[in-house]
């Protein structure tokens, strides 16, 4: 893969979780009720996509074409 | 020994240790090398760095505003847990490649990096201006809060001026004796020092108010709903502001020259870990929240000074909670602080130094350089100590208002790194459009349109100005465009 095409999917990737946190896409989690794991529904909505970015990055990592190339950094 | 006793004593047994750690990690390095003092030598490693970079988010703002937030509006506090998760990403892909540039040129600061790009002096000098006045704003905030938790925790004992004194002053010491290696080494132990105190206190507040999160939360739903929802009937924040003010806290973020400067401290595999790692610093900051909301009804808004107090009054007055209590929230609070205080009083004295200092007397050596920013470091700490004793604000305003000049570097910044085309003029007639309808909007009229957040108005119309400004003047075609858009 190249970088360029690298650098692509990474902005594609924490771009749209970042949206769904953001109006207008965050209406959609923007909700007092109900709870979940003791937390309000938007609480937990901004939890769930923070996660969900954390986890897609640990993933990307490893595609990195830079990362793979041994000794250069 | 009564509360107050026993909080001085365990604030200023953190102090001790803060002092001694900072003024340690500098010894045994060349203390006579410039590239030490300022980027300690580019070779500091994943823990260091991601607590140094995770610091910045920790501050007084955090430790004392989040919950303030929480308290006083409800969920737009969230707000303060995105920004911290998304701020750092674009880190991943600008971070190597500001760092390779950096190292090829010999570059500390943000306005030296501009102007080498560019080739302005006139730039380079702007930029050095605005970072050194956003960071006494930012330095202001830290150091209320420093003065705010000594005056509370000793329940009024010790004043305003002694405690912002006492806590800034060893800050001060450690970064003009050991640079960025002590700041980091400090951030390292203060950032640890804050996330056990934020989740063991935060925790049991929550539970000797409410007896559960759920229970808590389950109350406020049902006696106000719209407190959970951003831009509801009934919330003193909306949507737009919201969004906003989420939307110049991330372009912003890394345009702050003590994180910007990071980049030329470490390698590119470094960097991309510490960013991998990040999100993680955002959910360390949900006890905080908790801790706003359980105050909710329980707190009488008139007995506060400000919103940003409730922590520290929730402990000292509500509920009666043993000294040494006092003692370890006091001095997380102050770790908060003063693990941002010192990597931007690091960072304003060397974009002053480079941005000012060195455009207007030319030629220095090494040696003069180092000196003059060691210096610097005393007298930016001078200020920014008289600026807070003599003036006031709300702490989350102030910060707001200092990422709102800081978030205006940024199309000079991208451009830099992606765009062949922009030039010089285009940069900095943007840049200066952009920070003055920042500053218009935020201290001439109170109001804004549709409540957009004055920063993204700015750093709109320098957008625009930049594009269009660059493509009326003439290409520039000094060999550092090619430099900096083919580094990687």
């Amino acid at each position: 893969m190249s970088k360029r095409k690298f650098t692509a999917i990474y902005c594609i990737t924490v771009t749209i979780p970042f949206l769904m946190l953001i109006f207008p896409l965050s209406e959609i989690g923007n909700r007092a009720t109900p709870l979940v794991f003791g937390l309000p529904f938007s609480f937990f909505w901004a939890i769930l996509w923070i996660l969900i970015t954390f986890t897609a990055l640990l993933f990307i990592y490893q595609i990195d074409p830079a990362n793979r190339e041994e000794g250069d950094q | 020994m009564p509360h107050w006793q026993i909080a001085l004593v365990i604030m200023i047994g953190y102090l001790v240790i803060a002092l001694l750690i900072g003024v340690l990690a500098g010894r045994g390095k060349d203390s006579s090398s410039l590239d030490e003092f300022a980027v300690a030598g580019g070779k500091l490693g994943l823990v260091v760095m991601w607590f140094l970079m995770g610091g910045a988010v920790f501050s007084a703002f955090s430790f004392l505003g989040a919950p303030g937030w929480a308290y006083e509006k409800g969920a737009p506090a969230f707000y303060i847990i995105i920004y911290t998760a998304f701020a750092i990403l674009p880190w991943y892909i600008i971070g190597p490649k500001i760092g390779k540039i950096g190292q090829k040129h010999k570059l500390y600061t943000v306005s030296a990096f501009l102007k080498q790009r560019y080739q302005s002096k006139v730039l380079a000098m702007i930029v050095g201006l605005i970072a050194l006045l956003a960071s006494i704003q930012y330095l202001a905030t830290q150091l209320t809060g420093m003065a705010h938790i000594f005056n509370i925790m000793t329940e009024g004992r010790i004043p305003f001026w002694l405690g912002g004194l006492l806590a800034y002053g060893i800050v001060v010491i450690y970064v003009a004796t050991g640079g960025l290696r002590a700041a980091a080494w400090s951030d390292v132990f203060q950032g640890l020092l804050m996330i056990v105190i934020s989740w063991v206190v935060g925790l049991a507040i929550v539970n000797q108010l409410h007896d559960s999160v759920g229970g808590m939360f389950t109350n406020i739903v049902t006696e106000t709903p719209e407190f959970l929802q951003v831009g509801a009937e009934g919330s003193n924040m909306g949507k737009v502001s919201f969004t906003t003010t989420i939307l110049v806290s991330v372009i912003g973020f890394l345009m702050w020259p003590h994180l910007f400067s990071k980049s030329y401290a470490s390698d590119a595999k470094t960097i991309k870990k510490t960013v991998l790692v990040y999100p993680v610093f955002a959910l360390f900051l949900i006890p905080l929240l908790l801790v706003g909301f359980a105050a909710k009804g329980v707190v009488d808004p008139g007995m506060l000074d400000s919103p940003d107090t409730v922590l520290p009054f929730l402990i000292t007055t509500v509920m009666n909670l043993p000294g040494w209590v006092y003692g370890l929230v006091g001095a997380g609070a102050l770790a908060a602080a003063m693990s941002s205080a010192d990597a931007i009083t690091h960072s304003a004295s060397l974009e002053t130094t480079d941005g000012i200092v060195r455009n207007i007397w030319g030629d220095l050596s090494d040696k003069t350089v180092l000196l003059i920013m060691r210096v610097g470091v005393f007298i930016i700490g001078g200020l920014a100590y008289f600026i807070t004793i003599f003036g006031g604000q709300g702490l989350v305003a102030l910060l707001l208002g200092a990422y709102g000049a800081i978030v205006q570097f940024a199309p000079g910044v991208y451009s830099a790194l992606f765009w062949r085309r922009a030039t010089a003029t285009g940069v900095v007639a943007g840049l200066v459009v952009g920070t003055a309808l920042n500053f218009y909007f935020q201290l001439v009229v109170v109001t804004t349109p549709f409540e957009i957040h004055a920063g993204i108005l700015g750093l709109a119309a320098n957008i625009v100005i930049t594009i269009v400004v660059s493509l009326l003047t003439k290409k520039q075609v000094n060999a550092e465009v090619e430099d900096y858009i083919r580094a990687s």
